[in-house]
């Protein structure tokens, strides 16, 4: 029996569906902009607070309206920052890693934006919003399966996140325009792909990383016990992690490194926790100890701008 | 009453700490192209190191038992407090060995850092000091011997026993400008040296710098150790000047002012680095001083303040890439062949 | 005469595409030895793997160093430059943000001056002198001098693979790859080129391999040529002789 049962397994499952909602769009905007977008947290956070300021200042309790105001909000967010910022510097021949800091400066920018936005709400509603406490949403059922209840966030996590991985998958393979995404990520230079131009493309990877991160955003805030301006920040290091595992381009590799890191963060601390006595505020610590041995044991090479070797006799 | 030389003396000595930082991250940043988001790593990890140092060693060497009255305990600190100016001697001495072990702590951490990351892009080593610094900082928020979330404080400073305090300051004040001419000079001499020509060169491109054959990660390496280990000094100097650490000091927003300051000055200008740093910190003095003017209450004039360093940021790459101050060819005696060369052509 | 370099049936594929299939050649010393083929056949990927950027997934490449011969492929592109192996790019990877002149003082390998102490300490300026004077030499032979001092994003594309030539050029290697020196250079400037190539072997005793796809301006400075046609080794000889053989003229005219 695994310690902690059956808490760390449910617990498990629900950071993997919300690991994915928040990585995937990460890997896949990397892999088809070659962007590394440091600002990603920041579609996290602003779907949150589109599902907070819908409830706070709106009175909203259905989390598909907020699901869909929040898709919209990060979509347009990351379009925003392709259009304003990527796309110029990309066009001036700016090298990856200055396209790297601008997204750091947006993440700043987007960041205390978020604090200004949640003093003003402040000061219209005298609700505190730099610390909201859970939504509780009507439209969202909670299930209970063989004397197991299932809390309205998991129910609404997991169908959000099979949702997306069944889309995603549907849409890459299936139709044109996802084939055509696969064909630029493989290829970056081709400038057109079936007719598709390169930038239509850009733009709609844009559009759907910044919407289903925010998604997630916004499923969070029915799970979480109090939000802030600082929640989709604190998960930066898992959602990164994750998506490293995956090397920044294999949608598969970052479901299994999803997998690992909710497997690592709640059925393996409370083995440490049980068996070693190691508290449980000793989790980012072991992701963190994850990403190291990843990068040691087998760094995603040539990934990213690295170099494509090890530093080893790589003759047997 | 405006005191000028109070505000003087406070921003030079802010100033200059913030200025070693700038030309360390523009030498790792700016010209050699690792992109450290985990400054406040090694800027912390010195500040601790220096502040730890001198409270434990000023308690020890006083014949108090830390074990009973840890530094960090109310009896400590006011026991620091009385202990502070009774001995010119040994707060000097811990002021100079605190310098060269927060250097060595923080010069090391940064060399054996770079090992995880030297085979990978920058987006790599940018996240992993940078949730290097986060871990760090909640490391030091559960880490009872430095005062956990508290942190230390009353750490006596190298001028404790000045009596007059404008002395003291302008005494302070001093070893801060020595410590950045130091930098500056050390740093000048290896960017304008062929070690910093390869280093840009690694920066433009590792692959063709590794066919040329550049030991491209034994590079980088050393970038991190010495960026690093000044970083650590002006931790340490920041620890004596405020004489108090505490984990709330580095936070990444600490980073991010620092690239703002390079960015602003120029990339791969050390003298771009000092204008940056002198810029914005001026912009924060004056913010600080005007905002109580202006009456503005919804919003908290901190957001204002940070919300524009992120505007700052993305305003110059998309503006002014070069920032102030554009980068220069290297200066080496290469320069004045070339020139009797270009002179000589022309005659003959 | 002995050979400095030996390809040993080397196979390298990438996915589905066979690149290169049981390659076996040799450069002797002091040799100028031509590499030619349809685009496509291997050419690059031969070069890629002699300098350790790619590592082959069959066969040997061996280098003759002091003692006798040493098995390269494997090591790391530094290490086989350190060996003696310089190469230049077929897509020129110049250091965009330096200048000209800066690009030539890379290259030479362990400059005192790249060391941190030595580079504080000062006393590597006579060495930097020295290596000034050979790339300011080397400038003026193809009228880049005027060039020294300017950025390379801002060199027109002809003058940036010639730099990109040149900057190989700086370092005293024993074995030289070129890969398309000539590619979108004037004719006049590329025969030059060879000209230099030519005068190093004299006088230097260095050794070529040049892969170049203006067969008319290679066959008159290399001494021996070898066809690459779909990762394989078409034919080999005197120039004269490769180029007259039908299967080569085949292969160029059926294309790749
Ligand atoms: N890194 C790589 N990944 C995948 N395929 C590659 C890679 N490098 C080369 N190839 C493939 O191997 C084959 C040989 O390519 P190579 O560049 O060696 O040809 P080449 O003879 O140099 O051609 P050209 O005359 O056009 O320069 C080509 O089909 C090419 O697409
Ligand atoms: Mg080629």
């Amino acid at each position: 029996m695994l310690p902690g049962y059956p808490y760390s397994i449910v617990n498990f499952l629900h950071y993997l569906f919300f690991y994915l909602l928040f990585s995937l769009p990460l890997t896949l905007s990397y892999r088809n902009t070659k962007v590394i977008n440091f600002a990603h947290s920041n579609f996290i956070t602003y779907g949150m607070y589109t599902a907070v300021f819908l409830h706070g200042l709106l009175g909203n309790t259905s989390l598909l309206a907020a699901a869909a105001a929040a898709f919209l909000v990060g979509g347009s967010m990351a379009l925003l920052n392709n259009i304003a910022v990527f796309r110029p510097l990309e066009r001036r021949g700016a090298s990856p890693s200055m396209i790297m800091i601008a997204s750091m400066g947006l993440w700043i920018m987007y960041n205390y934006l978020l604090y200004m936005l949640a003093d003003v709400a402040h000061f219209f509603s005298r609700k505190n919003f730099v610390s909201y406490s859970k939504i509780a949403y009507s439209d969202v059922p909670e299930l209970s399966i063989a004397g197991f209840t299932l809390s309205q966030s998991f129910v609404a996590s997991m169908l959000a996140a099979l949702g997306l991985v069944a889309a995603l998958y549907l849409f890459l393979e299936k139709t044109r325009l996802g084939r055509a995404m696969r064909a630029v990520s493989d290829n970056p230079v081709l400038a057109e792909v079936s007719g598709i131009p390169r930038d239509t493309i850009v733009n709609l990877t844009w559009l759907i990383a910044g919407g289903v991160a925010a998604v997630g955003g916004a499923v969070w805030t029915c799970f979480s016990g109090t939000i802030t301006p600082q929640s989709g920040d604190a998960m930066i290091l898992q959602v990164f992690t994750v998506s490293f595992i995956g090397g920044l381009v294999s949608l598969l590799r970052t479901g299994l490194g999803a997998l690992a890191i909710s497997f690592i963060e709640n059925v393996g601390i409370a083995a440490l926790n049980t068996y070693l006595g190691v508290p449980t505020s000793f989790r980012p610590f072991l992701t963190f100890a994850t990403l190291l041995t990843i990068l040691i044991a087998s760094p995603p090479l040539g990934a990213a701008g690295g170099l494509p070797y090890r530093f080893r006799r790589r003759r047997g | 009453m405006i005191d000028v030389v109070g505000f003087l003396v406070s921003w030079l000595t802010l100033l200059g700490i913030y200025s070693i930082l700038a030309l360390t991250l523009n030498f790792e940043s700016g010209v050699s192209g690792v992109t450290n988001f985990g400054k406040v790593l090694f800027y912390g990890v010195g500040a601790y190191t220096a502040a730890a140092l001198t409270v434990y060693l000023v308690l020890i060497l006083n014949g108090f038992d830390v074990t009973k009255t840890p530094p960090y305990s109310v009896e400590g600190i006011v026991a620091l407090g009385q202990l502070a100016g009774q001995n010119p001697a040994l707060n000097l001495a811990l002021f100079a060995l605190s310098l060269v072990l927060a250097f060595l702590a923080a010069g090391l951490l940064g060399y054996l850092l770079s090992y995880p990351i030297l085979r990978v892009g920058p987006a790599f080593v940018g996240f992993t000091l940078l949730s290097s610094g986060e871990l760090m900082r909640i490391f030091l928020q559960h880490f009872e011997p430095v005062g956990a979330s508290k942190g230390l404080m009353s750490i006596p400073g190298p001028f404790a026993w000045v009596p007059e305090p404008r002395a003291r300051e302008l005494a302070f004040l001093g070893v801060v400008l020595a410590l950045l001419a130091l930098t500056y000079v050390v740093l000048d001499r290896l960017v304008n040296s062929p070690l910093g020509r390869t280093l840009r060169a690694v920066r433009e491109d590792e692959v063709a710098a590794l066919c040329l054959g550049k030991h491209v990660p034994r590079l980088k390496a050393t970038v991190l150790f010495i960026g690093s280990g000044f970083t650590g000094v002006a931790g340490a100097l920041l620890a004596y000047y405020l004489t108090a650490v505490n984990p709330g000091m580095f936070v990444p927003a600490v980073t991010f002012n620092v690239w703002a300051m390079i960015i602003l000055g120029g990339m791969g200008n050390l003298r771009g680095s000092l204008v940056g740093a002198a810029l914005l910190t001026l912009f924060d003095r004056l913010l600080t001083f005007l905002t109580p003017q202006l009456g503005i209450t919804v919003i908290s004039p901190d957001y204002v303040r940070w919300f524009s360093v992120g505007l700052l940021i993305v305003a110059l790459l998309l503006l002014r890439p070069q920032g102030l101050l554009p980068e220069e060819p290297v200066r080496t005696p290469a320069l004045e062949e070339l020139e009797v060369a270009l002179r000589g052509g022309g005659s003959g | 005469m002995a050979s400095i370099l030996e390809v040993n049936s080397v196979s390298k594929r990438f996915g589905g595409v066979v690149a290169l299939e049981e390659v076996t050649l040799s450069v002797p010393e002091r040799g100028i030895v031509g590499l030619i083929g349809p685009n496509g056949s291997g050419k690059t990927t031969l070069f890629n793997v002699v300098t350790g950027f790619h590592v082959p997934d069959k066969g040997e490449v061996w280098f003759r160093n002091q003692g006798g011969m040493e098995r390269i492929d494997g090591l790391n592109p530094n290490e086989v430059f350190a060996k003696g192996i310089v190469r230049t790019f077929q897509v020129p990877r110049l250091f965009k943000n330096l200048t000209v002149l800066e690009n030539l003082l890379v290259t030479p390998w362990n400059q005192l001056g790249e060391r941190p102490l030595a580079a504080l300490r000062r006393g590597w300026e006579r060495e930097e002198r020295e290596l000034a004077r050979r790339a300011i030499e080397l400038l003026r032979r193809f009228d880049l001098l005027p060039y020294a001092n300017t950025r390379v994003s801002e060199l027109s594309a002809a003058h940036i693979k010639l730099v990109e030539t040149v900057r190989g050029l700086m370092t005293p290697a024993r074995l030289y790859l070129l890969d398309e020196p000539a590619a979108g250079v004037e004719a006049g400037v590329a025969h030059r080129l060879f000209s230099l190539v030519r005068e190093l072997r004299e006088r230097e005793g260095l050794t070529f391999f040049i892969v170049e796809h203006r067969i008319e301006i290679l066959t008159r400075y290399v001494d021996y040529l070898y066809v690459l046609h779909n990762g394989k080794l078409l034919a080999e000889g005197k120039p004269e002789e490769v180029i007259s053989d039908p299967r080569v003229v085949e292969a160029y005219i059926g294309g790749g």
